[in-house]
């Protein structure tokens, strides 16, 4: 029985990662089509400015080199959000290199990713902005993980490389952080 | 306001936002919300944060998906510098041995020569006694029997390239006996003088 026009468009990521290795390009597209603009809002959230759309292609150039090590004990987005996470912090530290800084300090970080400058317009979206820039970055990181993209605490702690119980805190944590700022607005 | 202190209800608020609840979990949460004003607050916060997504550039999808190589050429692009390299270095080897083989025959040809004519010029008597410096298509050594041969007379380079007393005619051998009684004392039965002729050649 051959599958019905919505179940092709329901296919799955591993099903679309199988046409592609067989040599169907157009899978990759849909792939890059499913999950693109969730990378890039996620490089935006966590304080990504410039290069966003080099970030998100180095993002699957990168994962499509190397999917024969995705096992699919994680989602692909959540791979994907490992995989653009390290370029992210392998861009940062590039950066700091080339500004020679001084070793960088919680309150630096905190500034560093705090560039969202521009990138919010409406009022309420600056008090967004506001509120998560008084995170610390590994929290910004879990907070807009968590609600912005979704993912589950254990999604959460494999992309930023650190346990489920980590991320319950530091989510608990900026929430509360982020109640606080929009209370007092 | 009471703060909640349900936290099994507030950490799945997020699922709640984005539809990723089953429905008896759902059911229960939003029985939950409809008692809770601080959840529901929570909430209310999470769809502003939600709502007010960072803007992001829209991605162009096929440019992307032109960067990338299909997929028969990734995976032999990554076995291929394996195999290559392998193969660069038995090649490198190879070469490593044919050279250092080749040199060591170059250096022994170039040294033989060099101790024959040193042989010859040194015109000792212990030359006999060194067959291994006189090889049979030695012209040198032929030449030189046939020479002692016609002229009758003994020849230095004679002496020198005989492998053998039996080789010698009669007329060699005196001259042979003729030179030892010269010497204060015989040689050694080592090639003294010929690794002292090498020595100086090589410098």
């Amino acid at each position: 029985m051959t599958p019905g026009p919505e179940r092709r468009l329901e296919e799955t990521d591993m099903e679309l990662i199988k046409r592609w290795k067989s040599g169907d390009s157009r899978a990759a597209t849909r792939l890059v089509g499913r999950h693109s603009q969730a990378l890039a809002r996620f490089a935006a959230s966590a304080g990504e400015r410039e290069g966003i759309e080099e970030l998100v292609q180095d993002t699957f150039v990168r994962a499509f080199a190397s999917l024969d090590s995705f096992r699919g004990e994680s989602s692909l987005r959540t791979w994907l959000f490992t995989i653009q996470r390290r370029l992210m912090l392998d861009r940062r530290r590039a950066e700091r290199r080339s500004r020679e800084t001084v070793p960088v300090q919680e309150s630096d970080q905190i500034s560093e990713y705090g560039a969202l400058d521009g990138l919010i317009a409406e009022e309420a979206q600056e008090r967004v902005r506001k509120s998560l820039e008084a995170l610390s970055p590994t929290q910004r990181e879990v907070f807009t993980l968590r609600v912005q993209q979704g993912l589950s605490y254990k999604e959460i702690a494999e992309v930023v490389g650190s346990t489920e119980g980590a991320a319950r805190v530091h989510y608990h944590n900026a929430i509360q952080t982020v109640k606080e700022y929009l209370k007092d607005e | 306001m009471n703060k909640c202190i349900d936290n099994e209800i507030q950490e799945v608020l997020p699922d709640l936002l984005h539809e990723s609840l089953d429905g008896a979990t759902r059911q229960r949460v939003e029985a939950h919300l409809a008692t809770c004003e601080s959840c529901r607050e929570e909430l209310d916060v999470l769809r502003t944060v939600r709502g007010a997504a960072v803007f992001a550039p829209v991605i162009d999808a096929d440019r992307i998906v032109r960067q990338i190589p299909p997929y028969r050429i990734i995976v032999p692009g990554v076995e291929q510098p394996k195999r290559t390299r392998m193969v660069s270095w038995l090649v490198a080897a190879g070469f490593a041995v044919a050279v250092i083989g080749g040199g060591a025959l170059v250096v022994t040809n170039q040294s033989r020569p060099s101790r024959s004519v040193a042989s010859s010029a040194s015109t000792t008597p212990s030359q006999p006694s060194q067959p291994e410096t006189v090889t049979p298509a030695d012209p040198i050594g032929t030449n030189a029997g046939t020479v002692a041969d016609n002229s009758g007379q003994p020849h230095a380079l004679a002496l020198a390239s005989a492998a053998d007393l039996s080789d010698l005619s009669d007329g060699n051998l005196v001259q042979l006996m003729n030179d030892m009684n010269n010497f204060d004392a015989l040689p050694g039965s080592e090639v003294e003088p010929v690794i002292a002729v090498d020595s100086s050649d090589s410098i």
